[in-house]
């Protein structure tokens, strides 16, 4: 490695926060669901980092599970936004707030 | 240490562009730099099959993904356009939350006592830890069972979205009707 | 079950009760008999049970028949000994004579049936509460009693005045209850068991500050039950009722509960000189205080009333200075004259159709003989006119009184005896005497408030003006009883005769102590003669006053006068009632307006208005959170987060 362990953990987390704050201020749903990519991939990198520090490839594998798994979330979740934002003018995350109670 | 150093400008940086970019098409690219430049920190943590992986399943095909519905979704007379904001000031909490997260993850792991590090071989190796074939045996052998849920799951995930993205029409109907532009303006949107 | 004809005696009012209450309207005419069967039968199984009442096994007296314990220092059972005999033989007598007397009186009344359920129940209570053997059963038996007062008393529900009475004296009694509750609470502390005969073992566990103080509380409650000064409001007001409730509850037995209590607790009662004291002075100043507003009265009833607790005072005197087979004489011989006297008034009330007043009577001799005599042996008998049956047991509280060395009450119980015989003789002359005066107008008479005078009838019984008897019921149903009471008022007292060696002493020797009478004791005899001409110049004067010829030609002015004249402060009987109104009712009557004003609408309908209020708000809090809105529930999702992140520099990971 060429850092301390903390350094690629607090590397991991700075990703992770930005983005949640991604997804918290930018109201185009498409940026939202790239903003969770990015969540995804500091999760991975996080792993990574405990894979080689730990030595077990454990880590490797799981991170690949995600790849995977993000994957068919994005798909369904770009689906979702297709569908609900097919009939309309606005793409606009605020205007689905149908649950509001 | 240079190297990492560079490697975690990229990162952040191009997570910050991804974030804060005017339209989506510039998020997309900021989204491929910050693909390539972790799949070099990768390779710096000696996980090489998964570098690799990194740049085809996520660059290849979900960035293409994102870059085809961006085409979808723009094909009208104003695109992403955007109504009142119904949350504004709500960066502000989000930015406070996100530094004590940062801080907080940051000082529990300068507090935790870390294994003294081991070196391995060179990169490219086989059968080193983070080789492909080491890879490839621990997922075919250990975690089998996980690797054919994903599968499964993947499987899910393609009929999830040919349910949900087809045709809106009934099938009886489908003779009836011409077929329809994807994007209708003038009707009436759906949440209000 | 060893004495199966106890629980017979004990259980058969109750049935009748139960069975009268749940069929009532199907049984209509056939309550009466069903009930007065059901005390009959009782009645002769105590006649039947005398011999294992009388049993003395060492220092074993009767029988006791135990029902169940719940503890074993909580035993219940009834104890059959010569002091419940007496009383078990007067409260079934004398009651199935009044059950036998109502079926005639209440005849054509619409809730016929409720009143002899009520009069069964009444039975069964008082039975309960002389047949105990523990002190909780006797606060039990209290407590019913005072119940079927209240249920009687009020037997005219559409009555207010008889609602009103009713209350009256349930909650005077409850007071009483107070008392008798607080003895009980003392009792059960000390001696850690109910039973009597645990109780009277161990009364060297009392120090003396103690059995002064359970005996006052007793008294209280005996106070409360049996009209005594300065609890004794309710009775007059309970006559209300109609006339047999009168004759049994307020007359013969549930007013000498008291007696009984007294009687029965005697070891404790010999203990404490102090509680004697208590007792007796406020059984004479009763007796007189009943004595002096019986003069007073205008409702024969009422009359009557005040007579019972005066003579009621006599026999609290009696068993309170420790003369106790003299106090229990005294109830025996009242039970039969008293009711007698009401079963009298009883019939002269039906037969004028409700009017009570004896104002509007007079010259009933005539028209009623048969009244008359069952009337005039009364009066002879409460006067203590010499051989009939008050004469013994009035001279024997009083020689008793002397003997134990009251001086004081003795002479207040003379002076009573003079004052009695007074006013009974009015209450002769003024109604059976001279001209009928049912048709005068009532201002002439100087009735101010004619409306009142006699208690009105109740809405669905017919007056009728004439004198005899109603159609509807036979009149031996109402005179037979009354016939057969004469013969006791007349002739029980000769029980007594003879001093300690009369069949009653000789009864009543192994119960309590024998009198020793004090040095220096006048004989007998003096204060017979004392007592007798007390009585004639009372009667005489009353005879002057309203009995002789020139008297009785005078009548409507002289009444007139009188009535008006009446020193107000014994139309107020003392004012006692103004007293308790302004001292206790009034200011109860005020809290209850405050709380209804200020702590009800501000205090708790606030605080249940809070509360809706609060679930409200909590409500509006918990919704502010669903906007809806992706954005929103994103920040909370890294609010969290940002918690865990905490938690873990916090608490730490794995060191």
């Amino acid at each position: 490695m060429n850092a301390p362990v903390e350094a690629y953990i607090a590397l991991s987390s700075i990703l992770f926060f930005i983005g949640i704050v991604g997804v918290i201020a930018r109201r185009n749903p498409l940026i939202q669901l790239m903003s969770v990519e990015l969540l995804f991939n500091s999760a991975n990198l996080a792993l990574v980092t405990f894979a080689r520090t730990w030595g077990n490839n454990v880590g490797h594998i799981f991170a690949f599970l995600v790849i995977t798994v993000a994957a068919a979330e994005a798909a369904i979740g770009l689906a979702i936004v297709a569908i609900v934002f097919r009939k309309t003018t606005f793409v606009d995350v605020d205007e689905v707030a149908t649950l509001k109670g | 240490m240079i190297g990492f150093g560079l490697l975690a400008i990229a990162l952040v940086a191009s997570a910050i562009f991804v974030v804060t970019a005017k339209k989506p098409v510039y998020s997309v690219v900021g989204l491929l730099v910050n693909f390539i430049a972790l799949a070099i920190t990768y390779l710096t943590l000696h996980a090489e099959f998964l570098a690799v992986m990194q740049i085809v399943v996520y660059s290849g095909a979900i960035l293409i993904l994102f870059v085809f519905v961006i085409a979808l979704l723009s094909s009208g007379v104003k695109p992403f356009a955007q109504g009142p904001d119904k949350a504004p000031r709500i960066l502000v909490p989000a930015l406070v939350c996100g530094t004590v997260g940062v801080v907080a993850v940051i000082i529990a792991s300068m507090q935790t006592r870390f294994a003294p590090e081991a070196i391995y071989g060179l990169v490219g190796q086989a059968d080193v830890f983070g080789s492909v074939s080491d890879f490839g045996s621990a997922l075919f052998h250990h975690h089998l069972l996980p690797f054919e849920v994903t599968a499964f799951v993947l499987m899910v995930a393609i009929i999830g979205v040919v349910l949900l993205a087809g045709d809106d029409v009934p099938p009886q109907r489908r003779r009836k009707r011409a077929r329809e532009p994807i994007a209708r303006p003038d009707r009436e949107p759906i949440a209000r | 079950m060893t004495h199966p004809l106890l629980i017979l005696i004990w259980l058969g009012p109750l049935v009748g009760a139960m069975l009268l209450w749940t069929f009532g309207p199907q049984l209509r005419t056939l309550a009466g008999p069903i009930a007065s069967a059901l005390v009959g039968v009782s009645f002769l199984a105590a006649v039947s049970e005398w011999s294992s009442a009388t049993l003395i096994d060492g220092a074993m007296q009767g029988v006791r028949e135990p029902l169940f314990a719940w503890l074993p220092q909580f035993a219940f059972g009834l104890q059959w000994d010569r002091i419940s005999l007496v009383w078990t033989l007067i409260i079934t007598g004398v009651g199935f004579l009044i059950h036998v007397y109502s079926i005639g009186y209440m005849s054509g009344e619409r809730a016929f049936a409720r009143f002899f359920a009520y009069l069964n129940f009444f039975v069964f209570a008082m039975l309960t509460l002389v047949l105990s053997d523990n002190v909780v059963g006797l606060l039990v038996g209290w407590g019913l009693v005072g119940l079927a007062s209240y249920l009687l008393i009020g037997y005219y529900i559409e009555r207010p005045s008889a609602v009103a009475a009713s209350r009256k004296a349930f909650v005077i009694n409850v007071v009483g209850d107070v008392g008798i509750l607080f003895a009980v609470f003392v009792i059960v502390a000390k001696v850690g068991a109910i039973g009597y005969g645990d109780v009277f073992g161990k009364l060297a566990a009392f120090t003396p500050a103690e059995l002064f103080i359970v005996c006052l509380a007793l008294f209280i409650g005996a106070a409360a039950k049996s009209a005594q000064v300065p609890l004794h409001t309710w009775l007059p007001d309970a006559m209300e009722g109609p006339t047999p409730v009168s004759a049994l509850i307020h007359a013969a037995t549930m007013v000498t509960a008291g007696v009984y209590l007294i009687a029965r607790f005697a070891p404790l009662w010999s203990a404490s000189s102090d509680a004697r004291m208590l007792a007796g002075s406020i059984g004479a100043l009763t007796a007189l205080t009943g004595a002096i507003l019986g003069c007073a009265q205008w409702d024969i009833k009422r009359i009557l009333a005040y007579s019972t607790m005066s003579q009621i005072g006599y026999m609290i005197m009696g068993v309170g200075v420790g003369a106790y087979d003299a106090g229990i004489l005294h109830f025996l011989t009242h039970a039969f004259f008293k009711a007698q006297l009401f079963l009298g008034a009883g019939i002269i009330i039906h037969n004028l159709g409700n009017e009570q007043d004896v104002r509007k009577m007079g010259g009933l001799r005539k028209q009623m003989p048969f009244a008359f005599s069952a009337m005039l042996i009364g009066v002879c008998a409460i006067c203590g006119v010499p051989g009939f049956s008050g004469f013994f047991s009035k001279d024997a509280v009083l020689t008793e009184t002397l003997a134990h060395g009251h001086p004081v009450m003795w002479l207040v119980g003379v002076i009573t005896a003079g004052l009695t015989a007074y006013y009974m003789s009015r209450m002769l002359y003024v109604t059976f005497f001279g001209a009928y005066r049912g048709n005068i107008d009532p201002s002439e008479l100087g009735m101010r408030h004619p409306e009142l005078a006699g208690t009105a009838a109740s809405p669905d019984h017919h007056p009728e003006a004439d004198d005899h008897g109603h159609a509807h019921a036979p009149a031996w149903l109402m005179s037979g009883p009354v016939a057969l009471l004469m013969i006791p008022s007349t002739l029980i007292g000769w029980l007594a005769f003879g001093g300690d060696a009369s069949p009653w002493s000789r009864y009543f020797a192994p119960v309590f102590p024998a009198d020793v009478p004090v040095a220096g004791t006048p004989p007998d005899w003096v204060t017979s003669a004392l007592v007798l001409a007390l009585i004639v110049a009372g009667a005489g004067v009353a005879y002057l006053r309203y009995g002789n010829a020139r008297a009785l030609v005078d009548a409507i002015p002289r009444l007139r006068t009188e009535a008006v004249r009446m020193p107000a402060v014994l139309v107020n009987a003392f004012y006692f009632d103004s007293a308790i109104d302004a001292l206790f009712v009034k200011p109860a009557q005020a809290v209850g307006r405050w709380f209804g004003s200020v702590v009800d609408p501000h205090v708790i309908d606030a605080g249940v208005r809070e509360a809706s209020i609060s679930a409200n708000w909590l409500g509006h809090l918990f919704r502010s959170f669903e906007t809806g809105l992706v954005r929103a529930y994103a920040l909370t999702i890294a609010f969290g987060v940002a918690c865990f992140a905490i938690y873990y520099v916090v608490i730490g990971v794995a060191r």
